[in-house]
C-alpha cells in the first residue's frame, strides 16, 4: 500500500508541474501581456518598459521558473486590480470556497448514498422512482433558480436563514444545499447502478447462501464493490463544486474564490486568474490522488496489480 | 429424515407464459447420505437447489407439498429464521469458483464472517476454525491464505475455500451445485475425494447436483434423474446403474465413453433437444426424443415403482424396458 501511495504521488507531482505550466502560459493567451498592461493609450515605449519591469523580455522557461519558484513560496505576484499581493486576496477567498465545497459535498453524499442504495435495494418500486425524480429534478433545475426558491422559503416566508454573506454557519446552509443537490444525482445514480450490479453477482449469492444478515450483505458485501466506481466520480464532483461555485457564490453574495475568478477574468486581472487556475488545478490533482488511494484501499486487485508491475 | 421434499415446483412467469422449470418433484436425503440429482442443462436441477435454500430469483415462484429440513417445515419459516438456517445448518457450494467469492474481502474475513454470523465466538476462535478447515481441505500455509484475496488463488483453491467456508458452522446438509464442473479433471477427482472424506468426518448429508454420470457412480448413495423439470427415474445408485429403466437414463448411460471405444469413434448422443417448458405441459416430456415412443405417451405418466425404492416414469413394463436397455447399451456404435 505504501509503495502504491509513493508511486501515485510521483505521478501526481509530474501532473502538478504540467498543470502549473499550463496555468502560467495563460498570461500569454490573450496576446502580448505587456501591450495589454500598457493599456489602449500606452505607447510602444511604455510596453517595452513594462516588459522589462515584469520580466516578459526573458525566455519563457526562465519566466516560468521564476513564477513557480515564487508561487511555491506563496507569492503569486501583484494583482492588477486590487493593488495588493494576489496571495493575500486569494487565501481568504479560497478558504471560504473550500469550506462551502466541503459542506456541499457532505450534503451531496448524505443525500446520494442512502437514496442510491435504497433505490437499488427496492429496484422498480415507488422508492426507486422517487429517487429518480429527486435525481432528475436536481440535475435539471437551474442552480440560481433553486437558490432563489430557497431564499424565498427560508429567508422571506420563514425568516430563519440569512440571505447573503459568509460570516456564520447559518450562511452556509442554503448555499451548501443548492450546490450539493446539484452534485448529488450523478453520485446517486452511479451508486444505484453499482449496487444493482453488485447485488446480482455470484459472491452476493454466496453471502446469502452462508446466511450473512441481509443488512451486512447490502451495506458491507455489496456496497464496498459498488463504491469503487463512485469514488472517482465523487472526487470529480467535489472538484467541480470547488471550482464551479461561481453561480452559488454570486446569488448568496459569498466572497469566495469562484466569484473572485469570475470577476478577475472580467477585469483582465491576469496574475489573479493565473493563481486561481493553479490552485483549482492543484485541488483537482490532489482529489484525484486521494480518490486513487481510496480506491486502492477499497479494491485489493488495484493495489496488488500496481505492485506487480514493479 | 434430514431433508424431505414433496411435490416441489418452481414456476417462472415470462413474457411467453409461465415457465414450469420444476414440476412437482419429490426426494429425500438422510444424514450422512449422498443424493445425486443428475440431468442435462436446463432440466431444473440448479433451480431445485436454489429453491431449497430459498435463494431463487425474485420472479420465480416456489410451491411445495412439504419442504422439511430436520423435521422443520421450511415454507413456514420467517425470512430471518431461514437466514439463520442457511450457512449454519444447510450450506451451499456453487459451480463458479472464480466469481463466487467476494473480490474485495480477504479469504479470512469472508470465512470468519460466516461463523460469527451464526455463533457467538471471538475473532480469534473464528480464525482458528478457518485455519483448521483450510488445512483440512488441503490448503497449505493456511494462515497466509487467510490474509489473501480471491484473485490471488487458482480456481481449484477457491473451490476448496468455498468448501471450507461452507463447513464453518458444521452444517448438517451441504448442497453442491456442479462443484467441480469448472475445474481441471485432476482437481475434480481430488475435490470429490475430499468431499467424500469430509462427509465421513462430519456425517453430513450431501445433495450433489451434476450432469456427469461418472461423478454419480463415484459419489452417490441414491440417484434422481431429472428431465425437463421432472424426476424420470430415482433409486439406489447400484440399482439405477444395473437396471436403468427409463429410456432417458438408458440414453445417458449409452452416451458414457467406454474404454473399448476406438479412437476417433463418435461418442453417442441423444438426438433432439429438451422441450420448451412454457405453458400447459402434458404427456411424457421425453417422448419427442424417445426411440420407443407410442401414442399412449401423449398422456401423463406417473412414477411407477420397480423395486427397493427404485421408480421410473415410463409406460413400458420393466422387463421390456430392461430388454431395451440391453439393446441401447450394446449397440453403442
Amino acid at each position: 500500500m505504501l509503495r502504491f501511495i509513493l508511486r501515485r504521488s510521483g505521478s501526481a507531482l509530474i501532473l502538478m508541474v504540467v498543470v502549473s505550466f499550463v496555468a502560467f502560459m495563460l498570461i500569454f493567451a490573450a496576446g502580448d501581456p505587456a501591450v495589454k498592461l500598457a493599456g489602449e493609450a500606452g505607447s510602444s515605449a511604455d510596453a517595452a518598459r513594462i516588459r522589462a519591469l515584469y520580466g516578459f523580455d526573458k525566455p519563457i522557461p526562465v519566466q516560468f521558473f521564476h513564477w513557480i519558484a515564487a508561487a511555491v513560496r506563496g507569492n503569486f505576484g501583484h494583482s492588477l486590480y486590487f493593488d495588493q499581493p494576489v496571495a493575500s486576496i486569494l487565501f481568504d477567498r479560497l478558504g471560504v470556497t473550500l469550506l462551502l465545497g466541503l459542506t456541499s459535498f457532505i450534503f451531496a453524499l448524505v443525500l446520494a448514498f442512502p437514496l442510491g442504495i435504497a433505490a437499488a435495494r427496492w429496484q422498480n418500486t415507488w422508492i426507486d422512482r422517487t429517487a429518480l425524480v429527486i435525481a432528475v429534478v436536481g440535475q435539471a433545475m437551474p442552480t440560481f433558480w433553486f437558490a432563489l426558491l430557497l431564499v424565498i422559503l427560508f429567508s422571506v416566508t420563514f425568516p430563519i436563514l440569512p440571505t447573503s454573506g459568509s460570516e456564520t454557519w447559518q450562511h452556509f446552509v442554503m448555499p451548501s444545499i443548492v450546490l450539493g443537490y446539484f452534485a448529488a444525482p450523478a453520485i446517486m445514480r452511479l451508486t444505484r447502478s453499482g449496487m444493482i450490479t453488485a447485488l446480482e453477482t455470484d459472491y452476493i449469492r454466496t453471502a446469502r447462501a452462508m446466511g450473512i444478515a441481509p443488512r451486512n450483505v447490502l451495506l458491507k458485501y455489496a456496497l464496498r464493490n459498488a463504491l469503487i466506481p463512485v469514488v472517482s466520480v465523487s472526487a470529480a464532483q467535489l472538484g467541480y463544486m470547488l471550482a464551479g461555485s461561481v453561480v452559488v457564490e454570486s446569488v448568496f453574495a459569498i466572497n469566495g474564490a469562484g466569484r473572485l475568478a469570475w470577476e478577475s477574468i472580467l477585469r483582465s486581472d491576469l496574475p489573479t486568474v493565473q493563481a486561481l487556475v493553479l490552485c483549482f488545478s492543484l485541488v483537482y490533482v490532489i482529489l484525484t490522488f486521494l480518490a486513487d488511494i481510496l480506491n486502492a484501499w477499497l479494491d485489493p486487485r488495484m493495489r496488488l496489480a500496481d505492485a506487480r508491475t514493479d | 429424515m434430514l431433508l424431505d421434499v414433496q411435490q416441489l415446483s418452481v414456476d417462472i412467469p415470462t413474457a411467453q407464459g409461465v415457465l414450469h422449470a420444476v414440476q412437482g418433484i419429490s426426494f429425500s436425503v438422510d444424514n450422512g447420505e449422498t443424493l445425486c440429482i443428475v440431468g442435462e442443462s436446463g432440466c431444473g436441477k440448479s433451480l431445485t437447489a436454489l429453491a431449497l435454500m430459498n435463494l431463487l430469483p425474485r420472479r420465480a415462484i416456489r410451491t411445495a407439498g412439504r419442504l422439511a429440513f430436520s423435521g422443520t417445515e421450511l415454507q413456514a419459516l420467517s425470512a430471518a429464521a431461514m437466514n439463520k438456517l442457511r450457512g449454519e445448518n444447510m450450506a451451499m457450494i456453487f459451480q463458479e469458483p472464480m466469481t463466487s467469492l467476494n473480490p474485495v474481502f480477504t479469504i479470512g474475513d469472508q470465512m470468519t464472517d460466516v461463523l460469527r454470523q451464526h455463533r457467538r465466538v471471538s475473532q480469534r476462535e473464528a480464525r482458528e476454525r478457518a485455519i483448521y478447515l483450510l488445512t483440512r481441505v488441503g490448503i497449505g500455509k493456511a494462515e497466509t491464505r487467510l490474509g489473501q484475496y480471491p484473485h490471488q488463488l487458482s480456481g481449484g483453491l477457491r473451490q476448496r475455500v468455498m468448501i471450507a467456508m461452507a463447513l464453518m458452522c458444521d452444517p448438517k446438509l451441504i448442497i453442491a451445485d456442479e462443484p467441480t464442473t469448472a475445474l481441471d479433471v485432476t482437481v475434480q477427482a481430488e475435490l470429490l475425494r475430499l468431499l467424500l472424506s469430509l462427509q465421513e468426518e462430519f456425517g453430513m448429508g450431501l445433495l450433489l447436483i451434476t450432469h456427469d454420470l461418472g461423478i454419480v457412480s463415484r459419489m452417490a448413495d441414491n440417484v434422481a434423474v431429472m428431465y425437463a423439470g421432472q424426476i424420470v427415474e430415482s433409486g439406489p445408485v447400484i440399482s439405477i446403474f444395473e437396471n436403468p429403466l427409463h429410456p432417458y437414463t438408458q440414453g445417458l448411460m449409452a452416451c458414457l465413453p467406454t474404454p473399448e471405444r476406438k479412437r476417433m469413434q463418435h461418442l453417442r448422443a441423444i438426438p433432439g433437444t429438451v422441450p420448451a417448458l412454457v405453458g400447459q405441459l402434458s404427456g411424457c416430456r421425453f417422448r419427442g426424443r424417445c426411440p420407443y415412443a407410442q401414442p399412449i405417451c401423449a398422456e401423463d405418466v406417473a412414477l411407477r415403482p420397480y423395486a427397493h425404492d427404485h421408480a421410473y416414469r415410463c409406460v413400458l413394463p420393466p422387463d421390456i424396458s430392461l430388454a431395451n436397455a440391453a439393446v441401447t447399451l450394446e449397440t453403442n456404435p
